[in-house]
């Protein structure tokens, strides 16, 4: 293992065991994320009915749910607040004295933070399996590429967040920039309605944006809305998504470090 | 060839001028003004390996901001500083390798675990051996009492244990060169005692040592040089004995008589001396030159001639020299 890997690993397991800290995070969140998806279960349900809408039926409905739960979970759970603070009280001085790229080692934490969510998303999931018995995969090409799908999300999320986060250093403020992502992100990813339900013009700017990969992709690669090749496309897309945002990144990190102005000892 | 090396060394910032109130807050939105003011003015400073430099100045005199510019967490608004050959701002990552860091006010320890969670993170970004940490980690529990608070969540630990395990953070990779910035900042005298044997140990050892502190019992425990810095530039800079030869040249003696002191009386006799009146009646305070007369030919003459029941001499105190150079009544 490089010496990079053997940090990463150790800022994964370090940020991990941070939020184990707080356990009763977890039971918050699988309170608030469980009670969304119940909530939303029930609205679909009566919408629903034994028609469908816009191509989707209960059945469908029920994983596309539990889907958009899933990454609900792993996304707000994750811990974005810690690094924006770190920046906005001054302790980016210590972690600029430290001999490791930022960035990296932010996507480190953030992940680990987000493989933290993991408990609540499987004690979330077997329970509305439990209560829903929702659909298995179209296929199993389709399962294994949903799983594709969610793996992407981590650095997804992370380049997202990231780039939201570096708006800091010229705000001075992170509550209203990461209501702002999170709503944005909750709007244009279908975890709210599926883009199938908003207007052509609407769909087009959702899909122009790296936000249906959190919920319309997966689920249209799970639900077999899309054959093989259209998933390896939506894939391929989210892991181009991920690419220019750790670039992008890059490009704003060397501006805003420009900004760092930590008054006092 | 210096260790360090900052020439020119220049940061501006620019702050909103804003007029108080809500009136000023609703002008300032309309029409935003700001104010550039200069936090560190062309400041030249060079270290050279193994030295131990105090960086003092008042409150907002730009040491802080000195020291992350010589960090690499802050970008020079104009001139250079070299470490180890190295820009630390654009080559961060590899001087970060080399030094170490104290901020007395910002804890690097991870809040909500362990603290040797916090060691063991820092040993792998350092690549420090099992070896070396090992031994390292004895040596800090043997001078620093670490293995008491090693199994302690940090945001449990006592002001003095955390900057002790801070301390233990900044050295683990056994840096070149390190930066304390107010390192007993809120301590009690046991521990900032117990920090500067250990800080004297380190010097001893070859580490080259930055350390700004408003505790000047820190800097003349620990350094032999020291830079006064002062509204952003350079007061002095020189050993610590000779800013004390240069500036302090009034010595005292109080002496205790045998019976009601005479000031008045006395600074007739003796006019070559300063005279004041001391806490009790009996009390008197001498001063003289040291330049002009040896403490033995003052205690030679005082107590021959005045027969003092006591006497003590009051040691001569850098602080004054430093809050008279503070106040501009010194120049270099």
């Amino acid at each position: 293992m490089s010496h990079t890997t053997a940090v990463d690993r150790a800022l994964i397991v370090i940020s991990f065991k941070r939020r184990l800290a707080y356990k009763s995070g977890w039971v918050f969140g699988l309170a608030l994320g469980g009670g969304a998806m119940l909530i939303s279960m029930a609205m679909w349900h009566n919408l629903l009915g034994t028609g469908s809408l816009s191509g989707y039926d209960w059945e469908s409905m029920r994983a596309y749910l539990i889907i958009g739960f899933i990454a609900a979970t792993m996304v707000f759970g994750a811990s974005d607040f810690t690094i924006a603070d770190r920046i906005l009280d001054g302790h980016i001085a210590v972690d600029m004295t430290k001999p490791v790229d930022f960035q990296r080692a932010r996507g480190a934490e953030y992940i680990g933070s987000m493989i933290s969510t993991a408990p609540t998303a499987a004690v979330g999931v077997l329970g509305a399996w439990l209560l829903f018995d929702p659909p298995g995969p179209a296929t199993p090409v389709a399962g294994v590429l949903t799983a594709v799908s969610f793996l992407l999300l981590f650095p997804l999320a992370f380049g997202i967040t990231y780039l939201s986060i570096l708006v800091c250093f010229w705000t001075k403020r992170y509550l209203g920039i990461m209501w702002l992502r999170e709503a944005l992100l909750s709007f244009f990813s279908g975890m709210m309605i599926p883009l199938a339900f908003m207007p052509g013009w609407l769909q087009a700017v959702s899909w122009a944006l790296p936000f249906p990969h959190f919920t319309a992709t997966p689920a249209a690669i799970y639900l077999g809305q899309v054959d093989v090749p259209g998933a390896l496309g939506l894939i391929a897309a989210e892991a181009a998504w991920v690419v220019g945002l750790w670039f992008a990144g890059r490009l704003v990190f060397r501006f805003a470090v420009r900004k760092v102005t930590v008054h006092g000892g | 060839m210096p260790i360090l090396e900052a020439r020119s060394l220049t940061k501006t910032f620019r702050r909103p001028d804003k007029a108080p109130g809500f009136k000023g807050a609703l002008k300032h939105l309309a029409q935003r003004r700001y104010k550039t003011y200069t936090a560190v003015d062309a400041i030249d400073l060079a270290i050279e390996p193994g030295e131990s430099v105090a960086y003092v100045g008042p409150n907002g005199a730009g040491k802080s901001t000195t020291v992350k510019l010589l960090t690499g967490i802050l970008r020079p608004s104009e001139g250079t500083v070299r470490v180890m050959g190295r820009d630390p701002h654009t080559e961060r990552i590899a001087n970060a390798h080399d030094i170490g860091v104290l901020f007395g006010q910002r804890t690097q320890l991870w809040w909500d675990l362990p603290v040797e969670e916090s060691l063991k993170l820092l040993k792998h970004m350092y690549g420090v051996s099992d070896a070396d940490y090992k031994a390292r980690i004895a040596k800090f529990d043997e001078l620093l009492d670490l293995g008491e608070f090693m199994p302690s969540l940090a945001r449990t630990l006592s002001l003095g244990q955390r900057m002790r395990a801070d301390l233990a953070c900044a050295l683990i990779h056994a840096p070149k060169m390190v930066y304390l910035d107010e390192p007993t900042i809120g301590l009690d005298i046991s521990v900032k005692d117990r920090l500067r044997a250990f800080l004297r140990e380190l010097v001893d050892e070859g580490t080259t040592l930055l350390l700004t502190s408003h505790d000047l019992a820190d800097i003349e425990e620990v350094c032999e040089r020291i830079v006064v810095i002062d509204k952003g530039t350079v007061a002095y800079d020189g050993p610590i004995q000779q800013l004390k030869a240069h500036y302090i040249t009034t010595k005292a003696v109080n002496l205790i008589l045998e019976g009601p002191a005479d000031v008045p009386a006395l600074a007739e006799k003796f006019p070559e001396y300063g005279w004041a009146a001391g806490e009790a009646p009996s009390e008197v305070v001498v001063t003289y030159e040291s330049n002009r007369f040896t403490t033995a030919e003052v205690l030679g003459g005082l107590t021959a001639q005045l027969a003092p029941r006591d006497l003590s001499l009051s040691e001569p105190s850098i602080e004054d020299v430093i809050r008279r150079l503070y106040a501009g009544e010194l120049t270099r």
